[in-house]
């Protein structure tokens, strides 16, 4: 007994340390770091997508505007079919009165995700048999080698290199993220063209995205959740274009809600002025998009106000820090940029 | 399967849960269907299967035989026909280019125009260490010394025994048959210790020998550009990636074998303090050592032709520098053996055959002559000082031996000799060069820091076993140590994504 006792201290203390180097050799900045260090149950929207959701969705702006809290599951290029496996994740210890599902990558073909960094996603997610349900989901598209699932479970196969760069950053958590919200530049760098169009043309999406998207719809179904699909502002190619009104229809045929924010003549988002780079909005356009977006969810569901609220005084915090690394970064204020 | 591999990890632990799972009776069954998986890994062809039928058959059948007809000269010839039989299999896989590069020189040196191509042969994995592992058997059941296995699995486990068969150590079927058909226990300080000595020789492995071999390969590769302090550099490196790619996959089998609950005999104690390289070699692959010094070193010394020659000799040469010559040519014969066990190519019976009996031939003959000098001038031989200075010189001596040991080629073991010679110190000083060949600043920090540690370990087992001295600490002090082995082997190891398994250096032997 003695020695199991033992045994098991010894294991425990291995599992921490290994935790805790795990964390500071992880070289990967993503919100999904950020959305663990949130209290249970204190969320009362979930944002998940990849840079769409973080880079145009300022969680920190809809909070000192309406109150609520959302926290966002969401990282660089982060596959679609990991989306059910990150509700799964999120309902450990949140119960959201609302998911929103960002459905611009849903129209990728899976098996050319880069797979470098959808790693993003996985290597930021907690270690455990969800984790390596996405793993193995992801990967299933890909011709990797079961034998090497094993570089993707531990983090540690890939990120022990990173001793040699360790430094400062490396023992914070997401300096450059505001309660999973990513400023993007303010200048404008895209050689799209006007005017940003949405076609109404519909394409059948590809077996295996039909597959994923009618079995997330499934889950949502049979756990009895609360989502709203987005589709983001932002350019797609012909091809994308058509397959997500495809997959609108899908999702509207199961009865459930989607708003193609291409489609929203009210949003006064253009290329000129709101995106850094044709894909993704900067702080004008995510600005316009979250004060109009916020507004909307404040007035169709019933989502609490915290602002009161003194177990809730870290995101006010947080957005005075963000509002400093705005005007550190841009050189304006933040308040003159909502006041235009 | 490498031995820092997640495979070889996996089928370690499968094959001990099983064993430990399984009634004592048959636990032997388990060993020998996990050797027979570890034999015909990636290698099972029926020319391999056949391959080992033919060892495991001689050694079972004659060895009955010497066993049966024991003391009458039959015996003999029934030993020597096993033996023969196993040397002409071994020879014929592994020694066939060596005969024809051979002859190629000879039809060469007399204007013959033959030249005959190279061969490529599949033999299994550690032929050479079972094929000599059988001779012994076939001796030592001659000599009376064990009884011959009359199970013929059993005699196959002997022979095909896992943790062993990638670099050994050597052992004798008279120290094994107890432990290795016994049913053994689990016991927790076994666990324990043995899985530290796989901690420790994973970190050899992986942390040293790796590292160095990024620096070696990059220089070696590249002598053109890399040369002068690069090479003196690299000479260092690849001796000690050597030493710790062996070393540390002896440490590996032995802590699995400690697991089992199967005793194996030590095959390095501190080589690198040796103060000759006739003590080097006594600490340096110890059970090779051993089994050629018992069944080369000793019969031929108790020769017929040796015994006359000695006579001669002292006749001829006075009875102190007579009796040296028969003793030099049974060393020399020895060593040539070593040489030839280590590879069919000459570089390995240059490395470490033939320069081998060259050091200690001359330790042998200028031993006197310098102890004489030493007292003249008043060196002090028992300071520190001196003996660090012995180190360093059969240090120095064996990593010279080794660049042929590394060479592709006599004439590429020249080449690395004459790239020495390149005037460029600067190298070692301009605090950037240095860090262009494979390894920059931060590796050099990890391998320097290693190294010492490396050595700090090998002083303090010279005085006894670390570990027994580990495990009497305090718990907090142990468990110390033993997570910082585990995170240096995590953090700074050459392992993952962008590495391949730590190729075994010995495992071609």
């Amino acid at each position: 007994m003695k020695r199991l006792i033992k045994v098991t201290i010894f294991f425990i203390i291995l599992i921490i340390l290994f935790h805790y180097t795990s964390q500071i050799l992880l070289g990967v900045n993503s919100s999904i770091v950020q959305f663990y260090d949130e209290s249970s149950n204190s969320l009362d929207i979930i944002y998940i997508g990849a840079s769409n959701a973080y880079k145009h969705f300022n969680t920190l702006l809809a909070y000192e505007k309406y109150g609520y809290t959302t926290g966002m599951l969401s990282s660089p290029t982060q596959p679609f079919p990991a989306t059910k496996y990150l509700i799964k994740e999120a309902e450990k210890n949140q119960k959201p009165k609302l998911y929103i599902i960002d459905i611009a990558r849903c129209v990728l073909d899976f098996h050319n995700t880069d797979l470098d960094l959808a790693r993003a996603t996985t290597d930021t997610m907690k270690f455990s048999k969800n984790r390596i349900d996405t793993i193995n989901k992801i990967l299933s598209y890909s011709d990797v080698n079961k034998r090497e699932y094993i570089n993707y479970y531990f983090n540690f196969f890939l990120y022990h290199n990173n001793w040699k760069n360790i430094s400062e950053d490396n023992y914070k958590k997401n300096i450059n993220l505001y309660k999973g919200y990513f400023i993007s530049e303010d200048t404008v760098k895209t050689e799209i063209q006007e005017p940003l169009e949405w076609k109404k043309e519909c394409t059948s999406l590809r077996k295996e995205n039909r597959e994923v998207l009618i079995d997330l719809i499934n889950y949502i179904k049979e756990k009895n959740i609360n989502v709203l699909f987005v589709v983001p502002r932002r350019f797609f190619i012909e091809t994308e274009n058509e397959m997500l009104n495809d997959a609108i229809s899908i999702i509207e045929e199961n009865q459930m809600k989607v708003i193609n924010f291409n489609e929203v003549e009210e949003l006064d988002i253009n290329l000129e002025n709101d995106f850094c780079d044709g894909y993704h909005l900067n702080t004008y356009g995510s600005t316009k998009y979250t004060l109009y977006f916020a507004k909307y969810l404040k007035e169709n569901y019933d989502l609490p106000d915290h602002s009161n609220d003194p177990s809730y005084s870290s995101w006010n915090d947080e957005y005075e820090r963000f509002k400093e690394y705005y005007k550190f970064l841009t050189g304006r204020d933040f308040n003159e940029l909502l006041e235009n | 399967m490498s031995l820092t591999s997640l495979t070889f990890l996996e089928f370690c632990i499968l094959a001990l849960i099983i064993y430990f799972i399984v009634p004592k009776k048959i636990r032997w069954i388990v060993l020998l269907a996990s050797s027979v998986t570890f034999l015909f890994w990636n290698n099972l062809s029926v020319y391999t299967v056949i391959q080992a039928i033919i060892v495991l058959l001689s050694a079972y059948i004659f060895g009955i035989l010497i066993d049966k007809y024991h003391d009458t000269r039959k015996s003999k010839v029934f030993c020597v026909l096993g033996i023969l039989i196993i040397i002409a299999q071994l020879i014929y896989l592994k020694y066939t280019n060596l005969f024809l590069v051979t002859a190629n020189h000879i039809f060469n040196l007399f204007n013959i125009n033959i030249n005959f191509g190279m061969v490529t042969r599949n033999s299994l994995l550690g032929i050479s260490y079972y094929s000599l592992i059988m001779i012994s058997y076939l001796i030592d059941v001659y000599r009376g010394t064990c009884k011959p296995q009359k199970n013929i699995l059993k005699c196959a486990l002997f022979m095909s025994y896992f943790p062993i068969l990638t670099s050994g150590p050597f052992v004798r079927y008279e120290n094994m048959e107890k432990d290795l058909y016994e049913g053994h226990k689990l016991k927790y300080d076994s666990l324990c210790k043995g899985l530290v000595r796989i901690l420790w020789g994973v970190f050899k492995i992986l942390v040293i020998s790796q590292r160095c071999g990024y620096f070696v390969d990059t220089v070696y590769g590249d002598l053109g550009t890399y040369n002068g302090c690069f090479t003196i550099v690299a000479v260092i490196l690849y001796t000690i990636q050597l030493y710790t790619n062996f070393s540390g996959s002896i440490d590996i089998i032995m802590g699995i074998s400690e697991i089992i609950g199967i005793n194996l005999p030590e095959n390095f104690k501190a080589p690198f303090f040796s103060k000759t390289i006739t003590e080097f070699w006594r600490n340096w692959h110890i059970t090779l050592g051993s089994w050629l010094r018992d069944y080369i070193f000793y019969p031929l010394q108790k020769s017929n032709f040796i015994q006359k020659l000695n006579k001669k000799c002292k006749n001829i040469f006075g009875k102190k520098f007579g009796k040296k010559i028969p003793l030099y040519l049974s060393m020399f014969i020895m060593w040539t053996l070593i040489g030839i066990w280590h590879g069919g190519a000459y570089t390995f019976i240059i490395a470490s055959g033939i320069l081998q009996f060259i050091y200690i031939v001359l330790e042998d003959l200028l031993g006197p002559a310098s102890e004489k000098i030493n007292k003249k001038i008043g060196i002090n031989t028992e300071a520190f000082s001196y003996k660090l200075y012995q180190a360093l010189r059969t240090f120095l001596l064996f990593s010279f031996a080794m660049i042929f040991f590394r060479a592709t080629s006599i004439g590429n073991g020249i080449q690395i000799i004459k790239s020495i010679f390149v005037y460029n110190p600067w190298v070692l000083t301009d605090n950037t060069t240095l860090f262009t060949a494979g390894l920059d600043l931060y590796d050099f920090r990890v391998l320097i820091i290693s190294i010492i540690v490396l050595f700090i370990v090998d002083g303090l087992s010279r005085s006894g076993s670390v570990r027994e001295k580990l495990f009497k600490q305090n718990i907090v002090f142990r468990w110390t140590i033993i997570y910082m082995l585990i995170f240096a082997i995590l953090i700074f190891g050459c392992y993952g994504v962008g590495y391949d398994p730590a190729a075994f250096i010995y495992r071609q032997f």
